[in-house]
């Protein structure tokens, strides 16, 4: 064990590190467009029902396949890693804001408008505080996923947990896998608490559905 | 205070209002009431704006509404919707400052607001000011539901049947204390309800509609005697004025199915026969069939050991009346005397029976609504 962390320990802090940089980033960026999208959605309906299959669709390309193509056109640069998880992962946020706004109830909006909220009002003060548990448990799935996801961003040579992992396989070096493994596993446990404590900071107890 | 002049609404073909005109008065309540599809609800809420009419005009205070920002229009009439809908992401709080907070008051003056409100409604600040509305009961919710529209002092208050979803007692509990609030605070207010019960207890003026049109507006007391259209008789049913309660007499509470023993007998032998029974008391009787007086089980638990027959145990002093005294008397004897129910005598004072609560409501409502209970 000491031998293996003298060998590779610096290895796997750089790797953590840029594993949790690449997924910071592009859930970020993901949250904002997926948000502001969603809420734009929701105000158009009809539109919903066209982009949403569309998305659904595209969810459905291997990440492999899609950070491969985005590598042919865009090179090794960092961006081509954080776009290509970013809109991996909008969707989920995307669709549980979506859902999250459409489905509050309407007479929270009837109240809303009789009590004299302008529909910008109505949005911030109502529907969206309404939507939160949903758009954060996207929140959630997105980032579970991301977490995963960014060990593809090896593949094509940009470093992150995945690195070790793909070393590890090659060698045939069981530990190298696991040095690569556990801490994403870890990192996805760790972000999930971390969204969780948000949940209970930003949601009242009584909206949120398991009363905790 | 509100004045409609001929306005009218259609969704596609079907005429919703039909050129409707009417006047309410400040600081009348007016109920608007008839069957489902009447139009009642989409006469309320063109006078916040939630609908606007095709032709016509809507006058508060003598101007034209359509004039004024309807956003700002409804900050200055309360609103309140059977739903409830408390959001139920504000606390109780919360709730009732959003139209304070629209209208930018300060925090001082909210502080306030909420106070006095919820004092208006006996719910104490310390315990209710910080709940959410999934934490209160249906009554409190549609009270603070009430509150929140009350909460910036508008002149109007719509409602648009704000209790169709509470159970009765609820109800008329709330009923009441909207009543008061409203005589207390001068306000105008426009109630929809299908329930005529509701509309007679609680209007100045009762508006009926039926298919767009209004058939008759008129004081609670005038529909009863004139009801201006045979569907108005009907929706008031059985309740017209000359259906005056009949006088009725301790005879017509009765329940004769009683148990009753004689004074000389034994102790075990009334236990006996009140566990086969299943009743707690007897009507004690002596050899002529005279009444005497009734007999517990309690009493016998607590003394029944030293005696060998009823007769030192029987209680003579139990509230009783007789068979054809008034029924407002017996009810009065039921309800404030100490006994849980009368013991009824005949005139030549042998039992006849008893009356309880149960039997005292059964016979009244036999006598409000016939015998169809």
């Amino acid at each position: 064990m000491k031998q293996f962390l003298s060998l590779y320990g610096d290895r796997m802090i750089r790797a953590v590190y840029t594993h949790f940089i690449y997924v910071i980033i592009s859930i970020s960026i993901a949250f904002v467009i997926a948000v502001l999208l969603g809420i734009l959605l929701s105000r158009i309906p009809a539109w919903a029902t066209v982009v949403i299959p569309l998305l659904s669709v595209f969810q459905t390309i291997p990440g492999i396949v899609f950070i491969g193509i985005l590598f042919l056109y865009m090179g090794m640069i960092p961006a081509t890693a954080v776009i290509a998880l970013s809109i991996y992962a909008i969707f989920p946020i995307l669709k549980n804001t979506y859902v999250g706004i459409i489905e509050v109830q309407p007479q929270y909006k009837e109240a809303a408008r009789g009590c004299g909220m302008s529909p910008l009002q109505t949005l911030l003060r109502v529907e969206i505080p309404s939507a939160l548990p949903s758009i954060i448990s996207g929140l959630r799935i997105s980032t579970v996923y991301t977490v995963s996801w960014a060990v593809l961003t090896a593949m094509i040579g940009l470093g992150g947990l995945g690195e070790l992992i793909y070393a590890g396989v090659s060698s045939n070096n069981n530990a190298l896998i696991f040095a690569g493994a556990i801490p994403a596993a870890l990192m996805a446990i760790f972000f999930s608490w971390l969204i969780d404590l948000l949940r209970k900071r930003l949601i009242p107890k009584s909206l949120r559905r398991d009363g905790k | 205070m509100i004045c409609f002049k001929n306005v009218s609404k259609s969704y596609g073909d079907s005429l919703i209002l039909n050129n409707l005109s009417f006047e309410i008065e400040k600081g009348e309540f007016t109920v608007l009431i008839g069957p489902s599809g009447c139009g009642k609800t989409t006469t309320l809420k063109t006078i916040n704006r939630l609908i606007e009419p095709d032709k016509g005009k809507i006058y508060v205070d003598g101007k034209d509404i359509s004039q004024i920002d309807r956003i700002k229009l409804r900050r200055t009439i309360g609103y309140v919707i059977q739903q409830i809908g408390l959001f139920p992401n504000m606390t109780v709080e919360q709730n009732i400052c959003v139209v304070p907070k629209l209208l930018k008051y300060n925090k001082e003056e909210m502080s306030e607001i909420v106070h006095t409100m919820l004092e208006l409604v006996n719910m104490p600040y310390d315990e209710y000011a910080h709940k959410y509305p999934s934490e209160l009961s249906g009554g409190q919710q549609q009270r603070i539901g009430v509150l929140r529209a009350l909460a910036a002092s508008p002149p109007i208050v719509l409602m648009d049947e704000p209790f169709g979803a509470l159970d009765p007692m609820t109800r008329t509990i709330l009923q009441d204390e909207v009543r008061r609030l409203q005589r207390k605070l001068n306000k105008t207010i426009v109630f929809v309800t299908h329930d005529m019960d509701e509309a007679l207890s609680m209007a100045d003026k009762i508006i009926f509609m039926n298919e767009g049109d209004i058939l008759q507006i008129a004081t609670p007391d005038e529909m009863l005697e004139n009801p201006a259209d045979e569907l108005i008789s009907n929706f008031m049913g059985k309740r017209s004025k000359n259906s005056e309660i009949p006088s009725l007499t301790a005879e017509d509470f009765l329940r004769t199915d009683v148990c009753t023993t004689y004074v000389s007998r034994g102790i075990r032998e009334s236990i006996d026969k009140m566990a086969r029974r299943k009743v707690d008391t007897l009507l004690v009787k002596n050899a002529d069939e005279i009444y005497v007086g009734t007999l517990s089980i309690s009493k016998i638990k607590k003394e029944g050991k030293d005696h060998k027959t009823i007769e030192p145990l029987v209680n003579p002093h139990h509230t009783v009346c007789y068979i054809d005294e008034d029924a407002p008397v017996c009810l009065d004897r039921l309800l404030n005397g100490n006994d849980s129910y009368l013991v009824v005598l005949n005139r030549d004072d042998t039992i006849a029976g008893l009356i309880t609560k149960t039997s005292m409501a059964r016979a009244l409502a036999d006598a409000v609504w016939g015998d169809s209970l």
